[in-house]
C-alpha cells in the first residue's frame, strides 16, 4: 500500500446507461497539484465528482486513506475534502461572507452555530482570496473574477487537506486566471494541501502542475510530471491538435504552441 | 481578520453559539406585534361590536359581560385560523425550499388538493370518525405528494417539470372531489361544501386540539428544520460536498411540509395561497439566503386571521369563506410568478 490519502480502483462511473468513465485506475499525490486536462466532454468532471464522493461509481472504488469513500458519512467526507463545482449556484440573496462561512458547515453543530475555530477559518480564507472588502455584497452582484474568488474562500473555509477545484479559472480575464492559480499553488507549497483541479489552458496546466494527468473519452492517456507528458504527440492524440512544444521562456518547462510547424523556404 | 456573516449575531451561551438573523428576529418581532392587534381586532368585530378594552379583560381570564361572545363564540375560531395559518406557511417554506421554486408550495402542487379530497371522501362515505379526519387528511396529503414525485421523477426532479404535475395533479384531485360530493349525501356534501372553500365558519378547539397537539410534536422537527432548510439552499453537488446529507434532509423537509400542510387544511379546509405567499413575504421581509421559518408562520397566521376578519365582516351578514380572500390575492400573484419564470428562464433548464 502507498502513502497516497485518495485514490481510485477500477472506476466505473455512469448516468443512468452512459459510461463516461470505464476501468480506471488513479492515484493523486499527496501534497502536490495535480491538473487534469482532456477535451470537453471526455469525463473530467464526472472524475471529480467521483473523487469528492458526490457520484457514487458503478464498479469500483475511490478510496481515502484506504477506506471507501461511499462507505464513509458525507460530514466525515466533507471535512477531508472540499470540492468546488464547475458551476455551483449560490442561495439568492447570500452575501460573501455568509457564502464564506457556509464552508464551515461540515465543522459545526447545531447547538454550536459558529466557534473561534470558524471566526479563524473564514477570515483567513477571506484574507487570502482579498474579498474581505466583498464580505457585504451580495454574490448575485459580483463580477465573475470577484465571484469565484468567493467560491474559493467557501471551500477555504472548509479547512480539507484535500481540495477538487472543477475549471476554477473559466470565465476569469486572464490576470484573474494567474491569481486564482497563484493562490492555488501557495496554498499547496505553504499549507501542504493536495489539489486536484480541472484546467483547460494546456500552458497554465504545464506551469502549475505537479502531477499532469491526460484524459480522453474516460480513459487516462498519459500521466506524470508535465515535462514528461506534454509532448506535441499528446496534444495530437488528446486534443486532436496540431502543435509544437517549445521550452516555456519564463520556467522552462513545455509551452504548447498551436498549429503545424511552417514548411520552411 | 475575523469575520462573521454579515447580518448576523452569535447567541452564546456556555459552549452553545447560536447564529441570528438580526433583521429576521426584528421582522419576527413586528410581525409578532402586528399579529397581536390583529388577533384583539377580530374579536372586537363580529355581529355585535366588542370593546377592546374588554376583549383584552376576557382574554386575561377576568369577568366580562362580553365572556361568551368572545371567549365562546369568536376565541375559538380565532385560534383554528391562527395555528394553520402558521402551519400552512411553515409547510410552503419546506416545500419551496426543497423544490428551490416559489411557485412550488403544498396548495399549488396538491397537497392541499389530496388532504381535501381524502377528508371529504371520508365525509361523504362516513368512512372515518370526525376526530379521526385530521390523519385522514394527512393519508390524502402524503398521497398526492407521492403521486407528484412518482410523476416528476426523471432523472432528479426538475423544477418547472415538478410544478407542473403538481398543478395537473392539483386540478385531478379537485375534479375527485367534486365527483364525491355529487356520490354523497346532500347535506353532507353541502357541509363538505364550506370546508373545501376554506372557511373557519363554525370551526372551534376541536378542531385546533388535533393542530395544536401535531404542532407541539412535531416541535423538535421544526428546530432541526431551521437549520436543515439552510444548508439545502445551494446546487445539489455544492451542498452535498459541504457535508449535507441531501436526500434524507430533502425528504425530512418534505414529509414535514406534507404533514403540516395537511393538517391545516384538515382543520380549515384547504385555504389556497397562504403557504404560497407566506414564505416569500417573510424572505423578502427578511432578506435572508433562505426562506425564514419563524417569519413564514407569523405571516401565514396574519394572512389567514386578516382574510378571515374580511371573509366575516366585509359582506356581513353573509359570512364568505376565507379561501376566497386569500385567492383574491394569491392568484394575481401565482399568475405572476409563472409569467416572470417563463420570461426568465428562456427555455433554459
Ligand atoms: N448529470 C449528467 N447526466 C447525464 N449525463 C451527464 C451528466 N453530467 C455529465 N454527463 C455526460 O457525461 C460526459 C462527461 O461529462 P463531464 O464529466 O462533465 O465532462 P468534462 O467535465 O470533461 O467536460 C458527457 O458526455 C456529458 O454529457
Ligand atoms: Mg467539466
Amino acid at each position: 500500500m502507498t502513502g497516497n490519502r485518495l485514490r481510485a480502483e477500477g472506476l466505473v462511473l455512469t448516468y443512468e446507461d452512459r459510461t463516461v468513465v470505464d476501468g480506471l485506475d488513479l492515484e493523486i499525490p499527496d501534497g502536490q497539484i495535480t491538473v487534469v486536462v482532456g477535451p470537453n466532454a471526455c469525463g473530467k468532471s464526472t472524475l471529480l465528482r467521483a473523487l469528492g464522493r458526490l457520484l457514487k461509481p458503478r464498479r469500483g472504488s475511490v478510496l481515502l486513506d484506504g477506506a471507501e469513500l461511499a462507505r464513509i458519512p458525507t460530514r466525515r467526507v466533507a471535512r477531508e475534502i472540499g470540492l468546488l463545482p464547475q458551476t455551483p449556484v449560490p442561495p439568492e440573496g447570500i452575501t460573501v461572507s455568509e457564502l464564506v462561512t457556509r464552508g464551515r458547515q461540515p465543522h459545526q453543530k447545531w447547538w454550536r452555530q459558529w466557534t473561534e475555530a470558524d471566526e479563524r477559518a473564514a477570515g483567513e480564507a477571506m484574507d487570502r482570496t482579498g474579498t474581505g472588502d466583498l464580505a457585504e455584497r451580495l454574490v448575485d452582484e459580483l463580477s465573475g473574477g470577484q465571484r469565484q474568488r468567493a467560491w474559493i474562500a467557501m471551500v477555504l473555509a472548509q479547512d480539507t487537506d484535500l481540495l477538487l477545484l472543477d475549471e476554477p479559472t473559466t470565465y476569469l480575464d486572464i490576470a484573474h486566471q494567474v491569481e486564482v492559480l497563484d493562490l492555488v499553488r501557495q496554498l499547496n507549497r505553504e499549507r501542504g494541501r493536495t489539489v486536484v483541479a480541472v484546467l483547460h489552458d494546456l500552458n497554465q496546466a504545464a506551469r502549475y502542475a505537479d502531477h499532469l494527468i491526460a484524459m480522453k473519452a474516460g480513459r487516462i492517456i498519459a500521466q506524470g510530471a508535465p515535462s514528461e507528458v506534454i509532448t506535441a504527440d499528446l496534444v495530437h492524440e488528446v486534443f486532436g491538435l496540431a502543435c509544437v512544444v517549445v521550452p516555456d521562456p519564463v520556467t522552462g518547462g513545455p509551452l504548447v504552441v498551436p498549429g503545424a510547424p511552417w514548411p520552411s523556404g | 481578520m475575523t469575520v462573521r456573516p454579515t447580518g448576523y449575531s452569535v447567541l452564546r451561551t456556555g459552549r452553545a453559539a447560536v447564529l441570528l438573523h438580526r433583521r429576521a428576529a426584528l421582522v419576527a418581532v413586528l410581525l409578532g406585534a402586528a399579529l397581536a392587534v390583529t388577533a384583539v381586532a377580530y374579536l372586537c368585530v363580529g355581529e355585535s361590536f366588542v370593546r377592546p378594552a374588554e376583549v383584552v379583560r376576557v382574554l386575561a381570564g377576568q369577568p366580562s359581560p362580553d365572556e361568551f361572545v368572545v371567549g365562546t363564540l369568536r376565541l375559538p375560531r380565532l385560534v383554528v385560523g391562527l395555528l394553520a395559518g402558521a402551519a400552512f406557511g411553515v409547510a410552503g417554506s419546506f416545500i419551496q425550499t426543497v423544490a428551490r421554486n416559489p411557485l412550488a408550495s403544498p396548495d399549488v402542487i396538491g397537497v392541499t388538493h389530496g388532504a381535501g379530497a381524502a377528508t371529504v371522501a371520508a365525509m361523504t362515505f362516513g368512512l372515518a370518525a370526525y376526530t379521526a379526519l385530521p390523519y385522514v387528511s394527512i393519508l390524502g396529503g402524503l398521497t398526492a405528494a407521492a403521486l407528484v414525485y412518482v410523476f416528476a421523477w426523471r432523472r432528479g426532479l426538475h423544477a418547472s417539470r415538478f410544478v407542473l404535475i403538481g398543478i395537473g395533479v392539483s386540478v385531478a384531485l379537485g375534479s375527485l372531489t367534486q365527483l364525491l360530493l355529487t356520490k354523497g349525501d346532500v347535506l353532507v356534501a353541502q357541509q363538505a361544501k364550506v370546508w373545501l372553500t376554506g372557511s373557519l365558519n363554525g370551526r372551534g378547539y376541536d378542531h385546533a386540539a388535533p393542530l395544536a397537539a401535531i404542532l407541539l410534536v412535531l416541535t423538535p422537527a421544526l428546530l432541526w428544520a431551521v437549520r436543515a432548510q439552510r444548508t439545502v439552499s445551494f446546487d445539489d453537488d455544492t451542498a452535498t460536498a459541504l457535508g449535507v446529507r441531501l436526500g434524507r434532509v430533502r425528504l425530512g423537509l418534505t414529509i414535514l411540509g406534507v404533514v403540516l400542510a395537511s393538517v391545516a387544511t384538515a382543520a380549515a379546509g384547504p385555504v389556497d395561497f397562504v403557504a404560497l405567499l407566506a414564505p416569500q413575504i417573510a424572505r423578502r421581509l427578511a432578506r435572508t439566503a433562505q426562506i425564514p421559518l419563524l417569519g413564514s408562520a407569523l405571516t401565514g397566521a396574519l394572512i389567514m386571521t386578516i382574510a378571515d376578519l374580511l371573509a366575516r365582516k366585509l359582506f356581513s351578514p353573509i359570512e364568505l369563506p376565507v379561501g376566497v380572500f386569500t385567492a383574491v390575492v394569491g392568484a394575481p400573484y401565482l399568475m405572476w410568478l409563472i409569467v416572470r419564470t417563463r420570461s426568465r428562464s428562456g427555455g433554459a433548464a
